[in-house]
């Protein structure tokens, strides 16, 4: 559909889904303070949800609705044995080559052509995602709420990694493992499914941002995150709203990684690593300027198209610099991206578009605004004067 | 008498805290300058500008005329200024012995050994903690300690934060009579920090009174504590 | 089945986890002094096998000298301690000057980690080997002189690596308690304020720390280098796990702490995850009929779990469990029977 000069169909879906990544990303580290340094896992349930879960799923329903059809495909693939299930099928579309080619032409028109199942699994794989989304959010705010944030960065970069490269990465029978597996896709033009579906996904999930954002609780989050005593003076609503925004913020991630994979139609663990869904949005917001919704959306195009018109032309700039265009491609755009972040960092501590509330409010000031009363001053430096 | 220290309207605080604004100071040589005010009025920050742990936005800070507002803390220590900072003035986790050790740090061997024997002579009780762990000494004996390490340095100016707090009736008086003897026998100039704000103005020659990061007062100690309005409201000293 | 391990997988477990105890004693060294999580602390041990790469293709090719193991770790050492002087001085101290906050500061170690990876890939896919025709991937395994234990040939490095640990740990324990420079990084370590007021040179101090805790990763990575099945930067990844789940063991209160942490965390994903797998698939897959896949490939499920458990009963790691009187209450119960 979109292909003019860098922009195509799955740049746009990439775009999007970075959006609704970063945003989610905003949410945890720029307003509730959480530096959530394993954001790739969160991003990789979605995907999971579309590979791992959806086609076991589908061959199940496969199996239910047309038996001999199913044994059919399990005879193409060798996996015709005594005993022989649905189960099989994954494993057969785990293989490489062939094997997964037949299972795919077998499990995708069956998607596709029946009305019911489609929708059926659609539901079940969405709930999935966010079913997914929702327990690993809710183990990352039990470490949330009792860790430092130091040791909750370590952990939660940990405990990804060892979920997406050890856990996902090294277990076929789960999806494929290192092999990667293909994808559920939806609808005749999945491309144009993953479009509008990421679309959506974005614009709600600005304006849940904004909302939490400019709502009172949202300015106390941010009192919080920037000042202990404040933590404790407010310490059991914050709990409550830290725990709702880890749990949103997983469950928007997810959703764009479900998105994503279906414009790719397949996934394996490792493109999903820290450097791609962790790292970047780390970049995105950083450049946007965190906690400003507006700035994270902004910082993810601006990010993206540099990168993009790079890797575009990888070619002319590798002769440019003597060196192969794979490894321009590869290797330079993420050193570039490593020095802008420093540098972002070293002249705007704040990002480009910086915060505007202001580091000390009263909390007398807060304490009212998070029961509701009106008409707040904001960027008070008053606790200082009344010492 | 001529001036040891003096600050020149300086505008100092901790990162974007602005905390003490358009200070004057200034302590003469062999006096002893007291320093009060209301809880987080900013008289320790005060104390940690002249030793260069605060950042400083803008003003001079001199030390016997020469301009240190941008030498770091070492080298401030290195020209004389010792300070012992309200919490934390001693290394807990080294003993006493290395506690000394390092306060003579990057002076020369034989110079070193010297000058701990000299503070030894000084404060006896610590030839006995030599090589306990500092932790273990008692709230009194810590400042004794801290004192210790900072004459080892031979400073001409000596600021005290609180070194009376915490402390009980016996130990506090222990440590006021060590620092007017540090002026009587030594001849140091001090600047003295202190919440009991009557028991320092009784001892102290003048005196600054620090209100919300500002000067309230300067002058001579006992006018301020003769002073019965700032007295009332800033120092709980009865009239 | 035999449910332990054979000498020669002991051995290299023993020198992973001494390795891993470097890397952590040196990753809770700067935890200590400049309170920076140093997210790019394994690709810096990543600089020392690159060296030891480059010194057995250019001068050790063939000749199996055992000067290879003074040389590897200290040119190693010294390449990665000056990298991480710089990457503190150069870099994130002036970004806490400028008021980053510790946050700012992790995503700054996460970039020169972005940044360190692609330059180290990219020097390996595009230096030519003189001897070893491709250096990305190579596998120097075989550069190594031989030596025999219990009649069993092995390889050398796993018998130097521990030995180097314990030297270069015991040569840094006297540096801190015997040198007046050594007491100063202490007292700094407690006190920076107070160090200074004794006419420390803190950021002095803070920069020895960054090259300590680069000469510690580099030396590890150098000797580390005969371990990999092909030297590849990109290795550090997973390894950074590790060597977090090691200091955060330890405490990342005390260094020596932090050595055994790592030990510890090293063994235990090694030899702890090998035994396991061995009773699973001796015990477990015959008589609950549970699938017979290999565990081994799961081994950093193990460090994880174990940072887990000590985050959950004792937060302050091992460092902040009172040994004392858990000494004096085993001594009571023996008394007492
Ligand atoms: N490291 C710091 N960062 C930010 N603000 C600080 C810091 N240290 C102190 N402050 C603030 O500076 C103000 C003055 O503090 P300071 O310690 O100088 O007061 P003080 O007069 O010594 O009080 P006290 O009598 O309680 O010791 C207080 O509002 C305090 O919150
Ligand atoms: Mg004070």
């Amino acid at each position: 559909m979109v292909n003019w000069w860098i922009f195509s169909d799955s740049f746009l879906i990439t775009i999007l889904a970075y959006i609704v990544v970063s945003i989610s990303l905003n949410l945890e580290a720029g307003f509730t303070g959480v530096p959530n340094f394993g954001k790739h896992l969160f991003v990789f349930l979605g995907a999971f949800a579309a590979q791992g879960i959806g086609v076991r799923i589908a061959a199940w329903l496969y199996q239910v609705v047309n038996p001999e059809a199913a044994s059919q495909a399990l005879k193409e693939v060798g996996r015709l044995v005594p005993g022989a299930h649905w189960s099989s099928i994954v494993e057969a579309a785990a293989d490489t080559g062939a094997n997964r080619i037949i299972v795919n032409s077998y499990l995708k028109p069956f998607v596709v052509e029946n009305l019911a199942v489609e929708i059926a699994l659609l539901f079940i794989v969405l709930g999935v995602t966010i079913l997914l989304a929702m327990i690993f959010g809710l183990l990352a705010s039990y470490a949330a709420l009792r860790l430092r944030e130091e040791y909750l960065a370590i952990l939660l970069l940990s405990f990804s990694e060892l979920m997406v490269m050890v856990v996902f990465y090294q277990t076929e029978s789960l999806n494929g493992g290192n092999k990667g597996l293909w994808a559920i896709t939806f609808t005749h033009n999945p491309i144009r499914f993953a479009l509008i579906g990421s679309a959506v996904l974005a614009v709600l999930a600005f304006i849940y941002a904004e909302r939490l954002a400019n709502s009172p609780m949202g300015r106390a989050m941010r009192a919080v995150r920037d000042d202990e005593i404040a933590a404790s003076v407010f310490g059991r609503d914050i709990a409550s709203i830290r725990l709702k925004a880890i749990i949103a913020a997983s469950v928007l991630a997810a959703l764009a990684g479900f998105f994503y994979t279906q414009n790719n139609a397949s996934a394996t663990a490792i493109t999903f690593n820290r450097v791609i869904w962790t790292f970047l949005p780390w970049a995105m917001i950083i450049l946007g300027g965190m906690a400003n919704n507006k700035g994270a959306v902004i910082g993810t195009i601006v990010f993206l198209i540099g990168k993009r018109i790079f890797e575009y032309y990888q070619e002319p700039i590798g002769k440019l610099l003597h060196i192969q265009a794979e490894l321009v491609g590869s290797m330079l755009p993420n050193i570039l991206i490593g020095i802008l972040i420093l540098l972002v960092l070293y002249l705007r501590p704040q990002g480009i578009i910086p915060e505007h509330m202001s580091k000390t409010i009263e909390f007398s000031k807060l304490a009212e605004e998070v029961v509701g009363k009106e008409n707040a001053r904001e960027g008070s430096s008053a606790q200082r004067e009344e010492d | 008498m001529s001036v040891v220290v003096k600050a020149e309207k300086v505008n100092a605080g901790y990162g974007r805290f602005h905390i003490i604004f358009d200070v004057d100071v200034e302590a003469r040589r062999g006096e002893i300058l007291v320093i009060v005010g209301p809880n987080g009025s900013g008289k320790s920050t005060l104390l940690k500008t002249i030793f260069g742990l605060t950042r400083i936005y803008s003003g001079r800070i001199l030390f016997e005329e020469r301009d240190i507002t941008r030498e770091p803390p070492h080298v401030r220590a290195k020209l004389g200024i010792a300070y012992l900072p309200q919490t934390g003035n001693i290394f807990t986790e080294l003993s006493v012995k290395e506690n000394l050790k390092m306060a003579c740090y990057g002076l020369e061997a034989s110079v070193a050994e010297e000058r701990v024997r000299e503070v030894l002579e000084f404060f006896p009780f610590l030839w006995y903690k030599l090589s306990s762990k500092a932790k273990t000494l008692s709230g009194g004996q810590r400042q004794l300690l801290a004192m210790a390490m900072a004459l080892i340095r031979r400073p001409k100016l000596l600021m005290f934060d609180e070194p009376t707090a915490g402390l009980a009736p016996k130990a506090a008086k222990e440590v006021v009579e060590k620092i007017l003897w540090l002026r009587e026998e030594l001849g140091k100039t001090i600047i003295w920090v202190e919440q009991n704000a009557r028991l320092a103005l009784e001892k102290g020659d003048n005196a600054i009174l620090m209100v919300s990061g500002r000067v309230a007062y300067r002058g001579p100690a006992r006018e301020l504590l003769a002073d019965r309005e700032l007295g009332r409201k800033y120092l709980g000293v009865k009239g | 089945m035999a449910i332990l391990p054979g000498i020669t997988y002991t051995l290299s477990s023993l020198a992973y986890a001494a390795a891993i105890g470097l890397l952590s004693m040196g990753l809770t060294l700067t935890y200590l002094t400049t309170r920076i999580p140093n997210f790019a602390h394994a690709t810096i041990g990543m600089i020392g096998s690159i060296v030891m790469l480059l010194l057995i293709d250019r001068v050790f090719y063939g000749s199996q000298s055992w000067l290879i193991y003074l040389l590897g770790p200290l040119a190693g050492g010294v390449a990665a301690a000056a990298f991480s002087v710089l990457m503190y001085r150069a870099i994130l101290k002036p970004l806490a000057d400028r008021g980053n906050s510790i946050i700012g500061l992790m995503i700054a170690t996460l970039a020169v980690d972005i940044i360190l990876l692609n330059i180290l890939t990219l020097i390996l896919n595009v230096v030519p080997g003189e001897n070893i025709p491709k250096l990305i991937g190579a596998n120097i395994i075989g550069f190594q002189p031989k030596i025999r234990v219990a009649g069993v040939v092995v390889d050398s490095y796993t018998i130097i690596l521990p030995v180097a640990a314990l030297v270069l740990a015991t040569v840094f324990h006297l540096f801190l308690t015997r040198t007046s420079f050594g007491v100063a990084m202490r007292a700094t370590i407690e006190n920076p304020d107070l160090a200074s007021a004794m006419g420390v040179n803190v950021n002095l101090v803070y920069m020895v720390s960054w090259a300590f805790s680069g000469f510690l990763a580099g030396a590890a990575g150098a000797l580390m280098a005969f371990a990999f099945k092909g030297v590849d930067p990109a290795v550090s990844a997973l390894v950074i796990v590790t060597v977090f789940a090691g200091s955060i063991v330890g405490g990342l209160t005390s260094i020596y702490w932090g050595l055994i942490g790592g030990v510890l965390v090293g063994l235990a994903e090694k030899l702890g995850t090998t035994i396991i797998n061995n009773m699973y698939r001796a015990f477990l897959v015959p008589s609950l009929g549970l699938p017979n896949i290999s565990l081994v490939n799961y081994e950093k499920v193990m460090s994880l779990g174990l940072v887990i458990i000590v985050l959950l009963y004792a937060p302050q790691g091992l460092a902040g469990v009172d040994w004392e009187s858990i000494l004096r209450r085993i001594k009571r119960a023996r008394g007492g029977e």
